[in-house]
């Protein structure tokens, strides 16, 4: 372990350049935002503790995915009870299908914010409940009086519509 | 339950565990499946991360967020990474530059695409309507497509591609092993092998010529191994030969009509020099760039330093090629002149330094002009008038940008690059591949004054005065024709050039 504040900035710069993506990655296979960020944080340390075997010749992404990948395995074995996580095999399944498909991902997202600008004033405010403001379920539904399951619907529909958004703006700019 | 249902409820924490194993199997069982997943988790977890940017319309919130009392335990400098990730502001640009290409067009023969494709263009996911001709696509898993049109095809990522219509082979290497390609009917997984497929009227005919084809269809998957056939068996599959062949013939074709042209070109009596970079075998001193105007200057052939003879736009013409700081080729140009043209072919293969050189006279005084490539990829030609009470700070030199043009995907290939200059007008026009990219009249112009060359170089900046350091500004790349002219060449003539010197 390097104690030089040089090799703590540097890793402080690249963690803060990219753990947007490191947290997306996290979230693919556990979709869960709580323990995806405490999982985020293991690795941040983990990162840490190993930075000095860091080859900033290579990309800084895929060597980080590694320590999360395991800090996800890590979480795993802790909660196995836990009925609500992905076995192995299809936690490997989507670690790999995923990074065959990072561009296309990363391409989605540039294209989502366009999406949002289109949402109707009942659906953006929707957005700011649930993802800006963090709002529980039930105070959701106090304010926009719905029901739980109308409430899931209408998010799921959201989401759907935004999802869908992008799917065709990716077919109209198709190869430009 | 629908699997978006099941999503959507995973997302939300939402899903009981019955639905859970359930949404677990879909995910085993179906890449389709998988990756919607993916699409929707992290359109999701976009959200979660950056809502204020993405909804526009919010002010800054700071969302309650439980973090968890688990800092004593750490080191000071791990709680210091710690924090940074939890309070410092959310930085949605990436420094890095990226593509999102997932192939590229490798090779092309008469192709016609409905949109504009070339040679060398990374293409992205998405569709790809070939109405006429050959097209090789080398996928960046390694796999290698080899298409006729009319073709419609898919491209899905770097593993992945759908042909609806059209005739098709692909080549799977192993490390592209499990490369899928999708047609009407059937889903064909690659072991690493070589296969053609027919779609035709939404019908699919398949073709093993070597290795193993797993086909998936709405029966039980099956084995095709090499001889072996799917659907109608046709003869009519694509050969891969047939591409090299072309192609070939067509290099050929085209640098023997250059060859023609560059002949005829060399008698015109406006060139002050024009150099082909042909590799002259009986130079025993292998540095002479030969200067082929006639009637014969051969007082102003260049002599090259450093640089390589390397292949050029075809396989029979040669070019230098410059990449260290020393490479360059030195000319001396006599005369004064009240106009000029710069014209050239260049393969740009990285633009790193600040200034890259294409033309540069040695030093920088009256009426000396100097072409390069701007650290951003625009084309810079500059034209040096100091009056001679002048401060030696003051900067007197005419600088014209054009837009910029070398980007990640006109770099590593063969562009015509031109500038023209009158002293009378003062304007000067650039050129890329034949188009105008930038028309300018400098503040500083006065009309009249003359243009001078003298000693000159290519590729690089140098003959600095003795013991000062020079600042390094040799091109990264290569370079197989350039021509200088005493006269400003109109549009129509810079195009000619353009077209009877393209490669394709």
């Amino acid at each position: 372990m390097s104690d030089s504040p040089s090799s703590t900035e540097t890793l402080v710069l690249l963690l803060t350049q990219h753990q947007e993506p490191l947290f997306r990655y996290i979230f693919s296979l556990v979709p869960c935002e709580a323990d995806a960020r405490d999982i985020l944080q293991e690795t941040s340390l983990a990162l840490y503790r190993k930075f000095a075997e860091y080859d900033p010749a290579r990309p800084f992404l895929p060597w980080a995915y590694r320590f999360a990948f395991f800090q996800v395995q890590k979480h795993r074995e802790k909660s196995s009870r836990s009925p609500l996580l992905f076995s192995e095999d299809v936690m490997d399944l989507l670690a790999s299908e995923r990074s065959h498909i990072e561009p296309q991902l990363d391409d989605r997202l540039r294209l989502l914010d366009a999406c949002l600008q289109k949402l109707t004033a009942q659906d953006q405010e929707l957005v700011t409940s649930r993802y800006a403001l963090r709002q529980s379920a039930e105070e959701m539904m106090a304010h926009f009086s719905l029901s739980r399951r109308t409430l899931f619907r209408n998010l799921e529909l959201l989401r759907q519509r935004l999802h869908e958004c992008v799917t065709r703006q990716l077919q109209t700019e198709g190869l430009a | 339950m629908n699997l978006e249902s099941l999503i959507h409820a995973a997302i939300d924490g939402e899903i009981p565990p019955e639905q859970h194993a359930q949404l677990e199997d879909l995910l085993r069982s179906d890449w389709q499946a998988r990756r919607l997943y993916l699409e929707l988790v992290d359109q999701h977890a976009r959200l979660l991360q950056q809502p204020a940017v993405n909804t526009g319309r919010l002010q800054a919130t700071t969302p309650k967020r439980k973090t968890r009392q688990w800092w004593p335990s750490l080191t000071a400098a791990a709680a210091a990474i710690a924090c940074a990730l939890i309070f410092w502001p959310q930085r949605p640009a990436e420094t890095e530059a990226t593509s999102n290409g997932v192939a590229m067009l490798s090779q092309t023969m008469d192709a016609q695409f409905s949109g504009t494709l070339r040679s060398g263009d990374t293409l992205k996911p998405g569709p790809l309507h070939l109405t006429q001709g050959l097209a090789q696509i080398e996928f960046f898993s390694g796999a290698t497509a080899l298409i006729e049109g009319s073709a419609e095809i898919e491209i899905l990522s770097a593993w992945e591609a759908r042909c609806l219509s059209g005739r098709v082979r692909v080549h799977v290497p192993p490390a592209a092993k499990g490369f899928l390609m999708h047609a009407p009917g059937m889903k064909l997984e690659d072991l690493g092998t070589e296969f053609a497929l027919n779609v035709k009227d939404n019908t699919s005919a398949v073709h093993v010529f070597e290795g193993e084809v797993i086909a998936h269809t709405d029966q039980s998957p099956t084995s095709l191994k090499q001889g072996m056939g799917l659907g109608h068996s046709t003869s009519d599959f694509l050969s891969i030969t047939e591409l090299h062949g072309l192609v070939k013939e067509r290099d050929t074709r085209r640098f023997a009509d250059w060859q023609q042209w560059s002949l005829t070109a060399s008698k015109d009596s406006r060139l002050i020099a024009y150099y082909t970079f042909k590799h002259l075998e009986d130079d025993r001193w292998d540095r002479l760039v030969k200067n082929v105007t006639e009637p014969r200057h051969p007082q102003r052939a260049g002599g090259a330093v450093g640089a390589a003879w390397t292949q050029g736009r075809w396989p029979e013409k040669t070019a230098l090629e410059f990449k260290r700081p020393g490479d360059r080729v030195r000319l001396n140009l006599d005369g004064t002149y009240h106009a000029l043209t710069l014209a050239c072919w260049v393969k740009v293969d990285s633009v790193d330094k600040k200034y890259n050189s294409l033309l540069l006279t040695d030093g920088y005084d009256n009426g000396e002009p100097h072409w390069q490539i701007y650290e951003d990829g625009s084309l810079m030609f500059s034209i040096m008038y100091r009056p001679a009470d002048a401060a030696k700070s003051a900067r007197y030199n005419q600088m014209y940008f054009s837009q910029p043009v070398f980007t990640a995907d006109s770099l590593g290939r063969w562009h015509h690059l031109a500038v023209t200059y009158d002293n009378t007008s003062g304007t000067v026009i650039q050129y890329f591949d034949g188009q105008e990219v930038g028309r300018e009249i400098s503040k500083l112009h006065q009309p009249g004054r003359d243009i001078v060359f003298g000693p000159c170089e290519m590729g690089n900046w140098g003959l600095p005065t003795q013991g000062h350091q020079f600042p390094i500004r040799n091109l990264n790349g290569a370079i197989d024709e350039f021509a200088i002219y005493s006269t400003a060449l109109s549009a129509s003539e810079i195009r000619s050039f353009y077209d009877h010197g393209k490669p394709e």
